[in-house]
């Protein structure tokens, strides 16, 4: 696969506990001589980010109750609210996973319509059902919860989990093509992507966008 | 190594429920487990506040929630917030995740801006800043003890839990060093056993995070 052609469906970004003001700056200036489709750093970095994102067209992601998806809704919607003055293009939200380990996808329904319409039309919402921690009952049942709620688009995995190409299958099989789905977790050469592309992925998500390139052909 | 008696160690613990998979049933065992052996606190995702809350309403043990958790990559004013909504839900001490990329950077403006915040928000409540000492040399811990001394903050953590590695004997003694005896600190991360818990209050520590409270108190002989 040519790299350029990669490149435009990868959303990458960093985010995490020791990353500094410095690691974003080296990282989005290489990063932005690439087309990768978005751009996701931690919500103190947003500000910057969108400033030396600029001009690039590459999307800026702001995560919504990142990556354990702990936080009480009103949290949520506050950094929502903080994705929408920051001139974010699309969230990250992590559901209510204690909820869903309950069975009670009545809350997780409520909680994604309100983060749907906080959102508004500025942001598009992409959600995290964390696949790696749920069965594939669970996995179909929070689908259709996240369709009833009004979103479309998934992000298999938030940190720390490795997605696979039968998570993918999976959705596109229950679901044909209602979600647009961005494989995400533990993605880290061509051939990983490639294979999660081939199983029905329209995004890879990869905090290592060159490692996952290293194996195209370069123009 | 300390002869605590059941009763001691138990009140020392903050008895945690932080898995992403947990449900309500485990929030349920979790509160059912401290009343029955006294732990200080529970500790619960910000979300699980309101049925902890519920079910403690009635005993001695209190409601401990995290903040700015696990990475502590968030805005000042979005932890603070936090820290409000969980307190307007029936949290009764916040342990938050320090701004450790902006630690490490030097940036200790921020840091302490940072730390008055919280305790500012959190008003009268307990406190607890979560350093993650897997990521900090040693200087970089002592310079966040001194400014946690300063701004008014009531312990220093040392984990997560959800870093490399947990508490450690030497990082104890460092932090118990470090704050001098105005401020307490709490071991976290890691520790399983009796022997493990024991070490820690050896230490210098004087609040144990463990999901393992029931196997440490019941280690113990009365």
């Amino acid at each position: 696969m040519k790299e350029q052609a990669l490149a435009q469906l990868i959303k990458t970004g960093i985010q995490g506990t020791d990353i500094s003001e410095q690691d974003i700056r080296q990282d989005i200036a290489r990063a932005k001589t690439y087309p990768f489709s978005a751009y996701a750093v931690d919500t103190p970095y947003l500000r910057l980010a969108k400033e030396l994102l600029s001009g690039t067209g590459i999307l800026l992601t702001a995560p919504v109750s990142y990556p354990l998806g702990g936080v009480t809704l009103e949290t949520r919607l506050d950094q929502i609210a903080f994705a929408l003055r920051v001139g974010a293009d699309e969230i990250n939200p992590s559901l209510n996973f204690n909820a869903v380990k309950s069975g009670d996808f009545a809350t997780v329904l409520d909680e994604i319509h309100q983060m749907v319409d906080a959102a508004g039309d500025e942001l598009d919402v992409i959600v995290i059902p964390q696949f790696y921690i749920l069965t594939n009952e669970e996995k179909l049942r929070l689908c259709e919860t996240i369709l009833a709620g009004g979103v479309s688009s998934i992000k298999t995995n938030g940190h720390g989990s490795l997605c696979r190409p039968e998570d993918v299958s999976l959705v596109r099989r229950e679901f044909g093509d209602a979600f647009s789905i961005e494989a995400s977790g533990g993605i880290r050469t061509t051939k990983q992507a490639i294979d999660l592309l081939n199983a029905g992925a329209n995004f890879i998500h990869t905090s290592t966008a060159y490692s996952v390139l290293e194996d195209t052909e370069k123009d | 190594m300390s002869k605590l008696d059941r009763k001691t160690l138990a009140s020392l613990i903050d008895h945690t429920e932080l898995r992403v998979d947990a449900s309500y049933g485990d929030i349920r065992r979790l509160c059912l487990e401290a009343s029955d052996h006294g732990f200080a606190s529970v500790v619960v995702y910000p979300v699980n506040v309101p049925l902890t809350a519920r079910l403690l309403k009635d005993t001695p043990v209190k409601v401990t929630t995290v903040v700015g958790f696990p990475t502590g990559a968030f805005t000042i004013e979005g932890k603070a917030f936090e820290i409000r909504d969980a307190i307007a839900k029936g949290a009764q001490e916040i342990d938050f995740v320090i701004n450790v990329g902006a630690l490490k950077a030097g940036n200790h403006e921020l840091v302490r801006d940072e730390m008055q915040t919280m305790a500012r928000a959190a008003g009268n409540l307990v406190t607890k800043a979560i350093l993650e000492t897997c990521y900090l040399s040693d200087d970089e811990k002592r310079a966040a003890c001194r400014i946690a001394t300063q701004a008014g903050i009531r312990f220093v953590k040392t984990s997560t839990g959800f870093g490399s590695h947990g508490a450690t004997v030497e990082d104890v003694k460092l932090l118990h060093s470090a704050v001098g005896k105005d401020m307490g600190v709490k071991a976290s991360g890691g520790i399983r056993t009796t022997r493990d818990a024991l070490t820690m209050v050896d230490a210098g520590a004087s609040r144990l995070g463990t999901s393992s409270g029931v196997a440490i108190v019941e280690g113990l002989a009365r």
